[in-house]
């Protein structure tokens, strides 16, 4: 879709959309939304993106080695962090473990703020590659 | 010892390593290393979980918390001596498994979505073993839900019309499955306010007099559910179309598995979450008796008539998981524990014919059993081996196959059916009518030998070493059948 008008205004719309997606993940342990509903908005963009340039220039942004590279690091380092808190608590071992914080400060709610931030990687990336696999039958 | 008093969180540990290390490989970029990653990983799961075995029948069950939370709030696993075994039995197989796959694999899929299948296995095996671990019955959801997905990815991998279609067939029917069962739990939750499975047990008590009919209602949902995922007979269609057209290593994996563990689900549900005397006095056991019984008889018809060798060995598992349904049906421990200890048998036989199979049908590129007539002179050990797998499906002294028949005859006359055995005769013969073809067409006849060079199409036995431990794995299930079916009905209690 190699149209004028939607190019000048998707410039200007994606990054408020992807500045809403970062909102909602970051916040996801304080309001409504997290990991998930952020991933989902984040990946709308990137979808948008695509759908207004095309397969080519998508591609340089975001080649599919960067995003596989993100969705599985983020996807193991959930895995490492649920995993040491699943087993320190099990074995009644009391290791340190992320601090709480203040309620209400960003930096709070121990593993809640990472965790999401990794779902909301792997979840921006799922979508995206979903949309497209639809799509175009190709990432 | 240390190692032992760690052993409560083996089992929680051989869940994440398989599932932390499945999502490694696509970062790697060299074959070998994603295939040392996969067998490392799977053997590291199956050493832990042999450990895990041995301080269960040495200390007694355990429940160990996942996380900080106790249980009505929090998830445990609930290890019995049978969780145990069947970890041991799930982690030893697929390593097995996988070690066949090193050699095999690439001939049968693209070399570029190589990581993606050992991915997906990884989370696979991971998923079945949660399933079986777990004492939370949404917590098993989870993983029911999983395990589909990737099993169905593990058929549609090979990127054939075929295998779309297949994959397409299975999704459409698992996902069937799993909305009933969860509208199965759904049930039990609304009634008992737990997911728990000892907490149900609890509270099922009271619940059986107030609400009888919802009880009833979600017992048969969790059968129906479960029964797609595990090929109850009238609702296996889904099955010999996935298994015959996945590769064979796929075959292997969903047949003697993938199956098994909704199984141990569905048991794990009736006889520990509702409990021995209140599912004895509900239908839901002669439905599953009779549902067993013409799957064992209309599974081996159909293999049957069947043409193709694969599609052949996929109708035999619906019988055979005829067999498992017919020992849950019994409603005795002892049939119960034999139905468990089938799951053993069948795993290891079905694992290596499946094997033995693909072997035969990569070496000479045919499907159709005619094609194999006079292969045992080309192949003598992989037919040699697939023998002894069709002698413990037909049931010959000392294979498991032969001990699960008996102790179901046995089992079947001590309920007070014994026209029962009359169905485990009947089912034994249709067996013996598939399979001894093959393995006599192959080795004897004047005919198809003619013209065959003795050895020529034969693997290494490099390659065919797994399918041999796997054969020595039947024959000691066979020998130690007394102790497993003890442990098993230990377990349940």
């Amino acid at each position: 879709m190699n149209h004028m008008i939607l190019q000048v205004v998707s410039k200007i719309m994606i990054p408020f959309i992807q500045v809403f997606g970062i909102y909602v993940v970051l916040f996801g342990h304080l309001s409504p939304g997290g990991g998930f509903a952020g991933g989902t908005i984040l990946g709308v963009s990137l979808i948008f993106y695509r759908m207004v340039y095309g397969k080519a220039e998508t591609r340089l942004k975001f080649p599919f080695e960067l995003m596989m590279k993100m969705m599985c690091g983020a996807l193991i380092l959930y895995g490492v962090l649920k995993g040491y808190s699943f087993l320190t608590g099990g074995n009644h071992s009391y290791l340190p473990q992320l601090p709480l914080g203040t309620p209400g400060n960003i930096l709070s709610g121990g593993y809640l703020l990472p965790l999401n931030v990794l779902v909301g990687i792997t979840v921006t990336v799922t979508i995206y590659f979903l949309f497209t696999l639809f799509y175009e039958g190709e990432i | 010892m240390i190692s032992l008093a760690m052993a409560k969180s083996f089992p929680l540990l051989i869940l994440l390593i398989l599932l932390i290390s499945a999502f490694i490989m696509p970062l790697v970029k060299n074959n070998r290393v994603v295939k040392g990653i996969s067998l490392g990983t799977m053997m590291m799961a199956a050493v832990l979980s042999v450990i895990t075995m041995i301080y269960v029948v040495k200390n007694g069950s355990f429940v160990y918390r996942i996380g900080h939370w106790d249980a009505p709030w929090g998830i445990e696993f609930y290890i019995s001596p049978m969780e145990a075994a069947i970890g041991v039995l799930f982690t030893w197989v697929a390593g097995l498994i996988l070690w066949y796959s090193l050699y095999s694999l690439e001939k049968e899929i693209p070399s570029e979505k190589l990581p993606f299948y050992y991915l997906l296995v990884n989370v696979l095996i991971g998923a079945l073993l949660g399933i079986v671990y777990s004492n939370d019955i949404f917590n098993c959801f989870v993983f029911v839900e999983i395990s589909t997905l990737a099993s169905c990815g593990i058929v549609v991998i090979k990127d054939k019309k075929e295998n779309i279609k297949a994959a397409l067939k299975y999704l459409i029917l698992s996902c069937l499955g799993s909305g009933l069962f969860l509208m199965g739990i759904a049930f039990l939750y609304s009634i008992t306010g737990n997911l728990n499975m000892t907490f149900i047990y609890k509270e099922v008590a009271a619940a059986q007099y107030v609400y009888p009919n919802v009880i009833l209602i979600s017992v048969v949902l969790f059968t129906i559910g479960l029964g797609v995922k595990s090929a109850m007979f009238p609702l296996h269609t889904w099955l010999p179309d996935a298994h015959s057209s996945a590769p064979s290593v796929s075959s292997a994996l969903l047949s003697s598995l993938v199956l098994k563990g909704f199984v141990i689900l569905l048991i794990k549900i009736l006889f520990r979450a509702l409990g021995f005397t209140l599912v004895k006095e509900l239908p839901i056991l002669d439905l599953i008796l009779i549902l067993g019984s013409l799957g064992m008889i209309m599974g081996s018809v159909f293999a049957i008539l069947q043409k193709e060798i694969k599609r052949v060995i996929a109708y035999s598992s619906v019988a055979q998981v005829g067999y498992i349904f017919f020992g849950i049906g019994l409603a005795s421990e002892l049939g119960v524990a034999v139905a468990l200890y089938h799951v053993f048998g069948h795993a290891v036989t079905k694992a290596m014919l499946f094997l033995t199979v693909g072997a035969m049908i990569e070496t000479t590129g045919k499907k159709k059993i005619e094609d194999f007539k006079g292969i045992g002179k080309e192949m003598p050990i992989t037919l040699g081996l697939f023998t002894l797998g069709a002698l413990s499906m037909v049931g010959i002294p000392i294979l498991p196959g032969f001990v699960s028949k008996w102790n179901l005859a046995l089992a079947s006359i001590s309920a007070g059916k014994p026209i029962l055995v009359a169905i485990i005769l009947i089912s034994s013969i249709l067996n013996a009518l598939y399979y001894f073809p093959v393995v006599i067409h192959g080795f004897f006849g004047e005919e198809n030998l003619k013209d065959r060079v003795y050895k020529s199409k034969q693997k290494p036995v490099k390659e065919m070493l797994p399918v041999i431990c796997l054969s020595v794995a039947v024959l000691f299930v066979g020998l130690i059948s007394e102790p497993l079916i003890q442990l098993f009905s230990l377990g349940l209690k």
